[in-house]
């Protein structure tokens, strides 16, 4: 039952991403939350979904690219990480990265498919338009609730076979999954105009988070 | 614009926040862009059902743009057929906005905007703010902007019609998008120093952790430009090493 709560929800999500609305509630970070509240594990869905949003900080659904899917990623990431035991965190993450790849296929499938249904501009009746509108939307909501339960189900057997035999303790998995999201940030700050334009503003932001991070 | 009225017009804006709903290869978002046109287009063709219908036709052709400045030429071609313009000239202007609404909302919003409020929101949640308290920053931030910018293009293409590139001009978006991509630098630093230094952040996981994080924070800002894939397999490819290695132990 748990699991399909999981899918309806990461179906919702998915739709958020490109279909309908995109106020991001989609975001790895929301979504994290959201599917935490959903398995009745808030923590772990806020710190998974965090570590999803520094990883994809870089990743934006942009024009015809194909992006990996942050909703689905997460919300799989999330059921596998409440699976529980010592890995289930890092191996969690790591598998709603691939998830994340899994979910921005099958959106580059669903276009394909979108691309047939829509009719001829000279054959194109109105209701026909919406008819065909709202029948991709409605495909979005399956092809992302589809994905969702795949890879939870996946997700959580791979958390069940592996998680035990984690070699790392807490610490070391957390700066595992930090140096990753180091990555990213250096990314974003190459995309945000590089460190010899930017190092005075970042330097004072760094400067901000080191005394913040001392004093609050 | 006698035809269109206040519900007409809230009509088309609401649609405007599914025109990616059929999003396609074939015609992108040409599709929606014709769902979100057509309870305008059903008033200003009223009692003209064959124009009704060409009119869905020539708008359902290919159009692409960034989904929120999209309402930019989604309000000018409101006005554009409410003022009964020729068909050909409303195609061409679509044609003429598309590139212009596409670059300039890839990098205002998805490259400075999402990463600028995203960052605010993971530096508080590193500082200690309860993740509730984060989770709605983000929402309430991002989607002020956002919503403001669907609002303000909407409006902008339906005041000004074929003339909205001086809208465009006026509201100096590149302007904006150097003013977020600076402030999102600040972010950026603020976000790497609250995760050095915070509770749960690489302090806590040591030296040599900190050491690897600031060789990875240098490679990534060498490699990439918008890339994500680096993060993807840097991550994947630890976690699936260290497993291994515990499983085979």
């Amino acid at each position: 039952m748990e699991l399909l709560w999981v899918s309806l929800l990461g179906g919702v999500l998915a739709l958020d991403a490109t279909s309908a609305g995109q106020f991001m509630v989609s975001r790895p970070l929301v979504s994290g939350a959201l599917a935490g509240w959903v398995l009745g594990d808030a923590t772990t869905g806020l710190v998974v979904g965090a570590l999803l949003e520094l990883y994809l900080l870089v990743s934006f659904p942009s024009g015809g690219a194909r992006f990996p899917e942050g909703a689905t990623a997460t919300v799989v990431a999330v059921a596998a990480a409440a699976a529980g035991g010592p890995g289930a965190i890092p191996i969690g993450a790591a598998i709603g990265l691939v998830w994340g790849q899994v979910g921005g296929a099958s959106i580059s499938l669903l276009r394909k498919i979108n691309g047939r249904l829509v009719p001829a501009p000279e054959t194109a009746r109105p209701e026909r338009v919406v008819a065909m509108h709202v029948g991709a939307l409605a495909l979005d909501f399956m092809r992302g609730t589809v994905v969702t339960f795949a890879g939870a189900a996946a997700g959580r057997w791979t958390v069940a076979v592996l998680s035990g035999a984690w070699p790392l303790d807490p610490e070391d998995s957390l700066g595992l999954l930090l140096v990753g999201g180091a990555v990213s940030a250096g990314i974003l700050l190459r995309s945000l105009g590089g460190f010899r334009r930017r190092r005075v503003l970042f330097a004072v932001g760094l400067l901000l988070g080191l005394v913040g991070a001392r004093f609050l | 614009m006698a035809t269109l009225t206040r519900r007409t017009l809230a009509a088309a804006f609401a649609r405007s926040f599914l025109i990616q709903g059929s999003w396609n290869y074939r015609t992108m978002l040409g599709s929606g862009f014709a769902f979100a046109m057509l309870p305008a287009l059903r008033r200003i063709f009223q009692g003209d059902p064959k124009g009704f219908e060409a009119s869905v036709g020539r708008h359902l052709e290919h159009f692409n743009a960034h989904p929120y400045l999209s309402n930019v030429a989604l309000g000018a071609a409101l006005r554009l057929e409410s003022d009964g313009e020729d068909p050909e000239a409303v195609r061409r202007f679509k044609t003429a906005v598309r590139g212009p609404l596409g670059g300039l909302g890839d990098a205002l919003v998805w490259a400075s905007w999402l990463p600028a409020v995203s960052m605010a929101a993971l530096a508080l949640l590193w500082l200690g703010s309860p993740g509730w308290v984060a989770v709605m920053v983000f929402l309430v931030v991002y989607n002020l902007g956002h919503v403001g910018l669907r609002a303000w293009g909407f409006h902008a293409g339906l005041t000004e019609g074929r003339g909205v590139a001086r809208s465009l001009s006026r509201a100096s978006l590149g302007a904006w998008t150097e003013r977020v991509r600076a402030a999102a630098s600040v972010l950026l630093g603020l976000l790497v120093g609250a995760v050095l230094g915070g509770d749960g952040g690489l302090g806590e996981a040591g030296p040599l952790w900190g050491g690897l994080a600031v060789a990875a924070f240098v490679g990534g800002s060498i490699v990439g430009h918008r890339l994500w894939r680096p993060t993807a397999v840097a991550v994947v490819a630890a976690v699936a090493v260290v497993a291994t290695w515990g499983w085979l132990l």
